[in-house]
């Protein structure tokens, strides 16, 4: 492609730039030639615990112990998340703790859920997330 | 776009130098590879998440040197460096420089 090899001229630049800004299409296209340039240069053959590594990937133990460890980790801070905010409420602490407390739990949640809606809305524009090393 | 640490390219001619180029990211692994990188760092070996997080900078801020030299009508950049350095905890900082020019 054209614009991502850096081929075309300065007013066909700004034009298809203008184009990417309205065409989300165009913009995952670019991306993708992008990636492919980028992957493309990395010309170092693979090294050999490479093979290890995809077949520990493959292994029903190794990825159900992954499985379990975020499942009991991420299930445990939500409890314990939740346990914080009862003993919070049902102990007999000022108000203006306990809801100061509360709303910086409930701001904190929100702004990372924030974060992730913009991370998984421009992660498949990003053409460096298949770079390994 | 040829891109080489040398300052010169040989066999080729810099009838003109443009400038200064540079192009930088500061890139982060999510919480989840921070913890199979904490855990990996008590057993010892490659941490993959932090050697792909410092590789994906080092891409990106190239493409962007990159950028910058083709906005400016280069032919090559020599002389590219990068240069590393840890703002927050876990992110990656690269800067990619060098100087753009024109060849013959």
């Amino acid at each position: 492609m054209a614009y991502a090899d850096g081929e075309l001229s300065g007013a066909e630049r700004v034009e298809f730039e203008r184009l990417l800004e309205s065409r989300e299409d165009l913009r995952r296209v670019v991306a993708r030639e992008r990636e492919l340039a980028v992957l493309g240069r990395l010309a170092a053959g693979p090294e050999p615990m490479d093979a290890e590594w995809r077949a520990l990937e493959q292994d029903h133990v190794h990825r159900a112990g992954l499985g379990v460890g975020l499942t009991l980790v991420l299930g445990g801070l939500a409890l314990g998340a939740a346990s914080l905010l009862y003993l919070l409420w049902s102990a007999a602490l000022p108000l203006a703790l306990q809801a100061g407390a509360t709303a910086t739990v409930v701001g904190t949640a929100v702004l990372l859920l924030r974060a992730l809606r913009a991370r998984l809305r421009t992660r498949p524009l990003d053409p460096y997330t298949g770079v390994r090393r | 776009m040829i891109v080489v640490t040398t300052d010169s390219i040989p066999g080729r001619q810099v009838v003109a130098t443009l400038g200064f180029v540079r192009g930088n990211t500061v890139r982060a692994a999510h919480a989840g590879e921070d913890a199979a990188a904490w855990l990996k760092n008590m057993v010892g070996g490659e941490i993959e998440e932090y050697t792909k997080l410092l590789a994906e900078s080092r891409e990106q801020a190239l493409d962007r040197m990159i950028a910058e030299a083709r906005a400016r009508g280069a032919d090559a950049v020599v002389g590219l460096r990068f240069e590393s350095c840890e703002i927050a905890g876990g992110c990656a900082e690269l800067l990619a420089y060098g100087t753009a020019v024109k060849l013959a």
